[in-house]
């Protein structure tokens, strides 16, 4: 059974694209960085044929780490539980350790169904709300057995019934919950262009002892004020530079390279895989000094 | 919102009653207001990458019925699918099945604006996608007999097999090939051992063949004669080797993959 503890290094998201790639060159030292693999169950559940055996062959190799998008843990319908039910047994059966999900919601409760819209939508920052979604964190982490992470997400548009700040708000619910942090900081960065913060000051407030792995990614710039996050583009240097200053925080934790659109050939992906490395074997040698 | 859902939102906290204006604008751009305060540039990102990432989702499935509608036409329904329908899966690739469950009631409830023939194609476009992902049962080879007698034993077919019966020759729709009038068709749909899909037009006795093999679990023979009788030719024996004939290219294709083994007396393996 993997555990908690192999989740080490630089991780990849599984896109099917990459798949193939990641096939023929296993065991050669030029993806020696990829350490462990997300995939999110939504795409996984009850899949047969070719994915399968794509699925068996990589959760024979590589730690498997599963990231939800669809459970809707602020959503308006009643938590969907026999989808948790189907989560269960898919982390049990492919042997899973770690499941996190984002703190956003993507149903509404539509015409008295579960209704999802299959995106990303922004809670408010409410008192109400802390309590909401951490009653429904919990009752998952009951179904399951299991500690789950949740994500920072980003957003494009601030709740006007909002009382508090997205720092403010992760925090209660962390505490709430008492679950782990999904570290993205991609989002922060989306975030602090789109709300007009500092990222780095941000990054000051995160609990870092609740972070278990985290995201970096790139991100489209629709305006010089307005970034949507595409996971579509390179890297940029401020988030560079902003994981840099969390592993100097917190430590070299996990980190995943998430590229979901506009995906190049994995020999170019790597770069940014060996770069994350590169960075965690800097911060772990400036610990060792 | 209908009435109820008003009444039931006034009961809701601040933030709830938000997300509901918020999710009914993107659903509904046109006759949901935005909610108060919220910036246009914002509330446009989402209902922007809600509606492309539903259209990625749906149009990759039909390929051929977007064509067949035309753009516009397509992109509409769209809209009206993420409009009006209350979709119930988290799973992705289920997204098409919600689609066409929204088809089937639109075409039901709506003035036919579309063509009649589109919810069958886009079932036969559906089940491309099922048949490729679905998960099939493992086979219990003891049960199997590779080389059995597809006449005098049970035939069993490899389990993503689907036989399917259209008003329409689904298979031959293309934007230059609009069906003009119904035509009875049916289609065996199956994954072969390299995890391809495979589309086999079926002539109507052998559909009704493959039919009764699977409901009543009969041997080829026993459904072939109960086919004779019924079309009264009174040459049973020709419609017997025709439908061996068919059995056994099924065989070659691995539609069938052997025949049901007789199960033993557990007396009689005692005995050996």
């Amino acid at each position: 059974m993997a555990s908690i503890s192999q989740i080490q290094g630089v991780g990849l998201g599984l896109k099917r694209e990459l798949i193939p790639q990641i096939q023929s060159l296993y065991g050669q030292p030029e993806i020696a960085n990829i350490n462990f693999v997300e995939i999110a169950p939504e795409n996984w559940i009850g899949v047969g044929g070719k994915s399968a055996k794509q699925l068996d062959w990589f959760v024979e190799r590589y730690p498997i780490v599963c990231h939800g998008l669809c459970l809707s843990l602020g959503g308006l319908a009643p938590l969907n539980t026999d989808f948790l039910q189907q989560v269960k047994s898919f982390l049990h059966q492919y042997q899973i350790p770690v499941y996190t999900e984002h703190l956003s919601y993507c149903t509404d409760g539509y015409k008295g169904e579960q209704g999802y819209l299959y995106d990303l939508l922004p809670i408010p920052f409410t008192e109400e709300a802390v309590h909401y979604v951490a009653k429904r964190i919990r009752q998952t982490q009951d179904i399951l057995g299991q500690r789950i992470g949740i994500e920072n997400a980003s957003f494009y548009a601030a709740a006007p019934v909002s009382e508090m700040s997205e720092l403010a708000f992760i925090k209660a619910v962390l505490d709430e919950a008492d679950c782990l942090l999904h570290l993205d900081i991609n989002n922060i960065y989306v975030n602090s262009v789109n709300f007009n913060f500092n990222p780095h000051e941000f990054l000051r407030g995160i609990p870092g002892e609740r972070i278990i792995y985290s995201h970096v990614a790139g991100h489209y710039q629709q305006t010089p004020k307005l970034l949507v996050d595409t996971h579509g583009e390179d890297i940029i240097d401020p988030v560079w530079a902003l994981l840099e200053d969390a592993y100097q925080l917190f430590g070299a934790f996990p980190t995943l390279l998430e590229r979901d659109t506009n995906i190049p050939p994995l020999n170019i992906l790597m770069s940014e895989v060996n770069k994350i490395a590169q960075l965690q074997r800097n911060r772990s040698n400036q610990q060792l000094s | 919102m209908s009435a109820d859902d008003l009444m039931l939102a006034n009961d809701l906290p601040s933030f709830q009653r938000y997300q509901l204006a918020f999710t009914a604008h993107i659903r509904d751009p046109l006759h949901q207001p935005r909610p108060q305060g919220v910036a246009a540039s914002g509330m446009a990102v989402y209902k922007e990458i809600v509606f492309n990432n539903l259209f990625a989702s749906v149009s990759a499935c039909f390929p051929v019925a977007q064509k067949v509608i035309g753009k516009r036409a397509w992109l509409k329904l769209i809209r009206a699918f993420l409009r009006e329908h209350a979709a119930n899966t988290p799973i992705f690739r289920k997204v098409p099945e919600e689609f066409l469950s929204f088809l089937a009631d639109s075409t039901s409830n709506s003035p036919p604006l579309l063509p009649s023939y589109l919810p069958s194609l886009c079932h036969y476009e559906w089940i491309e996608l099922l048949v490729a992902s679905i998960e099939a049962p493992k086979l219990d080879d003891e049960a199997i007999n590779r080389q059995g007698d597809l006449l005098t034993e049970q035939p069993v077919f490899t389990p993503t097999m689907q036989l399917l019966s259209y008003d329409y020759a689904v298979h031959k729709i293309s934007p230059r090939n609009k069906p003009k009038q119904q035509l009875s068709t049916q289609l065996l749909v199956y994954r072969n051992i390299e995890d391809e899909v495979k589309f086999i037009a079926l002539n109507s006795i052998t559909f009704r063949l493959l039919s009764l093999l699977r409901q009543n679990k009969s041997t080829g023979k026993q459904a072939l004669t109960l086919i004779a009788d019924d079309m009264h030719t009174g040459s049973t024996e020709k419609i017997i080797q025709f439908g061996l004939q068919a059995l056994e290219d099924l065989k070659n294709l691995g539609v069938i993959i052997g025949t049901l083994k007789p199960k033993s007396p557990p007396d009689k393996k005692l005995i050996s």
